[in-house]
């Protein structure tokens, strides 16, 4: 497709906040999928019409067990992997200037500034 | 009125706490109006100037997000269906990762480059289109306008719930309806207007007057607000209740209630009316365990009466919570003086009478609506019946069958009334509750009790639905999109998504924690079960003498529509004086001109909204999940492709952001006619409507983009590539 070209391959490359970006939804929703296709069936495997004894149901930490194996352990990994996420893969980037920040920081030069800021922050 | 006094009331604790609040709302808007004058007015007044860090981004999106829905319709829908609501709300275990993370870096940064405001500013600049920046305008104003009025029908119904027994709100109410009294348009309940002028006066007052940095930080008030009091209640509600297994165990032999109509007997006649709410309970006395009801609908018993008909009622189906009340370790009180002297419930509606042969003359017509009075004792007790179908008594003498609809039993004036008659057989069909009936283990197991729905609260498909509802519709929310143009860094970004990822884990787990609790502790609130989160609120902390807190935790659902509210309606006045006035009227207004436009815009659009919830529409949720899933359905798809594939392009975008919305709204047009109303969705394949607005958004926007032009490569230039440095060149 001539649109994904670089319109001069010398000049220009693939912006790397845009390649970062992408890289790091695609594994987002690929949690999602794992969070999906665990909290979904596993519920309804464990939950969904069994015969139950009133005053005798089995619970872990005193809810029933399919909330335990199906909501609430897919929830701690789910927040396991979103902190790994958040502090060791999703990249940090510079997301540039707007023109009304360039405006207010007195003009030209600013952009840089800040560019070098966040590139220092990077992980 | 002195605080004092209004301290020793318990129940004012709310109003207090409410005042308190307010306060800090617009000293807060007082404080952000400060920062509009030294920055640009524009980018300050409806995006914060960009600069937001981690705790007021966290916060504001996650208060965002959690509407007053979170608050009130939650607690009670786990009240009502109990355990299963955990895998309703389980995608928020990757709402915070999936609706911050998967657009958040890449949206801000494609706004900043060309220095966009709005929404739809960014899909304007992004494909360079004043018309497709137009089309975004009008479905932005279009669905946001029907939120916002459900918003304030919601904010109002929530203070009127907080308010309902402050006896300074009660007067006031009532000198109201005095003044209102004979003008239509103002409606009969004069404490929903009162709330809803509170309410929207307060909203539109520091929304108008602090602009985008107003709104986030009241946000980040609210959301610390309703995590404390979720943290505060969860230890309470499970010592209480003598830990969680216990109250797992207690839900496990539990049976929904029969709702019905009784006849009940006062003792002594009274010369004064007898007034009974919705939180009394009546007693019917037998030789067994005695039966125990709650009001479910008010009612006056009126000078001298002796025995009332026809007053509904809510019946405590489980024989240990009946145990419970009546040995009084739950916070029941009987009303002195009334006692239950009959009770038909009313899931047995409909059925059949066989009508003996000597009840009737041979030849007489029963027609469609004409009523039936029973009398035999036995085996059929005294019942009133309506006629569903014509029917003839045979000439012959033999017995007849009639379809009927059975009716409370009582007077009925009635021209057409049969009276006298004798009946072998009466056979009726349980619709009380269509799924759960009489079955123990239906509050821990899926799919859930349902009153209404035959497969059960959560089916299967319904459950697929919920987990793509969350989590994907949530990032194509609007509302959720300019906060993400809005941080101030990547860093913010990374530490504000896992702020919001621990802060939806401290409050939606402990939610269902503390509400199963509460179907131990406080029984019979099916009658009205928004109230549930009040009602623990104040039964928790009065356990501990600390009414102050009650007030304080009854305040996290105000807290939660009103930070829902003022960032709708600020996206409408952005939407209007943005992306209509300065980009398509007037392009060089001056900024005096932009800000007394946007401060008017705002009072207008605000006020327009209230006066059209005086009379708002029903369908309150209903309206709340078209609009959320509808913006789902026209915004996600092009919104993902303009950010992630260079090859996407404004025809495509355009031709799958109406697809989407055809789609979702064919299925909402379909409804009225499948099923009578506009706000009963058809569901293909049992899937809401939302999973086909995606598929169709994502595949036409796709397909489309394909069979069109590709962009231009300047456009693609500025948002895909940069320039190559002369080192990295080397």
């Amino acid at each position: 497709m001539a649109s994904t070209s670089p319109p001069s391959s010398d000049e220009f490359e693939l912006d790397p906040v845009f390649l970062n970006s992408r890289r790091e939804a695609i594994v987002i929703f690929g949690l999602w999928f794992l969070c999906f296709i665990w909290a979904v069936p596993v519920s309804y495997m464990m939950g969904y019409g069994h015969e139950i004894v009133p005053g005798n149901v089995p619970t872990i930490f005193g809810m029933p067990t399919w909330i335990f194996w199906g909501i609430v352990c897919p929830w701690l990994v789910a927040d396991v992997i979103t902190t790994w996420l958040c502090f060791r893969y999703i990249k940090n980037d510079d997301l540039g200037v707007a023109p009304e920040e360039r405006a207010e920081a007195g003009g030209a030069g600013s952009e840089s500034a800040t560019g070098d800021a966040a590139a220092k922050e990077s992980v | 009125m002195t605080t004092s006094f209004l301290l020793a009331e318990g129940s004012n604790a709310a109003l207090i706490t409410f005042m308190i609040y307010t306060l800090a709302v617009f000293g807060i808007a007082a404080l952000s109006n400060r920062l509009l004058k030294s920055k640009s007015f524009m980018s300050e007044y409806f995006l914060g100037s960009r600069g937001l860090g981690v705790w007021a981004f966290a916060l504001t999106f996650a208060a965002t997000s959690s509407s007053g829905g979170s608050f009130t319709g939650f607690p009670a829908k786990i009240y009502t269906h109990g355990w299963v609501l955990a895998l309703w709300i389980g995608s928020y275990m990757v709402v915070p990762i999936c609706t911050m993370g998967l657009i958040g870096k890449r949206l801000n940064q494609v706004a900043r480059s060309s220095g966009a405001i709005t929404i739809p500013d960014v899909l304007r600049d992004r494909f360079n289109s004043a018309r497709f920046g137009l089309l975004t305008v009008v479905l932005i104003v279009f669905f946001m306008s029907f939120n916002l009025v459900a918003q304030f029908k919601a904010g109002a119904l929530i203070l009127k719930v907080l308010l309902n027994d402050v006896e300074i709100f009660k007067s006031f109410s009532l000198s109201v309806a005095e003044w209102t009294s004979g003008v239509g348009f103002f409606g009969s309940d004069s404490q929903y207007l009162v709330c809803l002028l509170f309410f929207g006066v307060a909203v539109i007052a520091y929304t108008t007057y602090g602009g985008f940095h107003a709104v986030v930080w009241t946000d980040v008030m609210q959301g610390v607000v309703m995590v404390i009091g979720v943290l505060i209640l969860l230890p309470l509600a499970i010592s209480a209740v003598g830990g969680l297994d216990r109250a797992t165990q207690e839900m496990s032999k539990m049976t929904p209630p029969r709702r019905g109509y009784a006849t009940v007997a006062a003792e002594n006649p009274q010369s004064e009316p007898m007034r009974l709410d919705k939180d009394q309970w009546l007693i019917l006395e037998t030789s067994e365990l005695d039966r125990v009801f709650r009001v479910a609908k008010f009612f006056a018993v009126p000078a001298g009466a002796s025995e009332v008909h026809a007053i509904e009622l809510l019946e405590i189906t489980t024989p240990s919570e009946v145990e419970r009340i009546l040995a009084g370790e739950t916070p029941v009180t009987f009303f002195d003086g009334l006692s239950v002297t009959e009770f038909q419930g009313r899931d047995e509606k409909y059925g059949t009478v066989t009508l003996a042969p000597s009840s009737a003359t041979g030849g007489t017509t029963f027609k469609r609506g004409d009523v039936l009075h029973i009398e035999n004792d036995s085996p059929v007790n005294e019942r009133t019946f309506q006629v569903a179908s014509d029917q003839t008594m045979p000439a012959d003498g033999s017995e007849v069958t009639i379809a009927v609809i059975q009716k409370p039993s009582g007077e009925y004036l009635h021209s057409n009334a049969h009276g006298g008659l004798t009946a072998t057989n009466v056979s009726m069909r349980s619709v009380s509750y269509a799924y759960g009936a009489d079955t123990p283990g239906v509050y821990v197991t899926g799919p859930g009790p349902s009153a209404t729905d035959s497969v059960g609260f959560l089916s299967l498909s319904v459950a697929i639905s919920f987990f793509f509802m969350w989590a994907i519709s949530g990032s194509g929310q609007p509302s959720n999109m300019v906060r993400l143009m809005a941080f101030k860094d990547t860093m913010t970004l990374r530490r504000a998504i896992f702020t919001v990822a621990l802060y939806y884990t401290c409050i939606y787990v402990p939610l269902v924690f503390i509400f199963c609790c509460a179907r131990v502790l406080v029984p019979g609130m099916e009658a009205e079960p928004d109230r549930i989160m009040p009602e623990i609120a104040v039964y928790l902390t009065n356990g501990i003498g600390a009414a102050w807190l009650g007030g304080l935790l009854i305040a996290a659902p105000f807290a939660a529509v009103m930070s829902t509210v003022d960032s709708f309606l600020l996206m409408i006045s952005s939407a209007m004086v943005r992306d209509i006035y300065q980009r398509n009227v007037n392009p060089d207004a001056s900024e005096g001109t932009i800000k007394k436009l946007s401060y008017l815009c705002t009072l207008i659009v605000g006020s327009a909204a209230m006066i059209v919830a005086v009379n708002p529409p029903d369908f309150l949720q209903d309206i709340i999940v078209y609009v959320g899933s509808g913006l789902a359905a026209c915004f996600l798809a092009p919104v993902v492709f303009l950010l992630y594939w260079p090859r996407s392009n404004v025809q495509g975008s355009t031709i799958g952001m109406l697809a989407g919305f055809s789609a979702h709204f064919s299925m909402y047009v379909t409804g009225a006619f499948v099923n009578d109303s506009f706000f009963r969705p058809y569901r293909l394949m049992d899937f809401d409507p939302i999973i086909i607005g995606l598929f169709v958004s994502f595949t036409v926007t796709y397909l489309a983009t394909l069979a069109t032009p590709a962009p231009p490569q300047e456009l693609v230039r500025k948002y895909f590539y940069r320039k190559v440095e002369a080192d990295s060149q080397a």
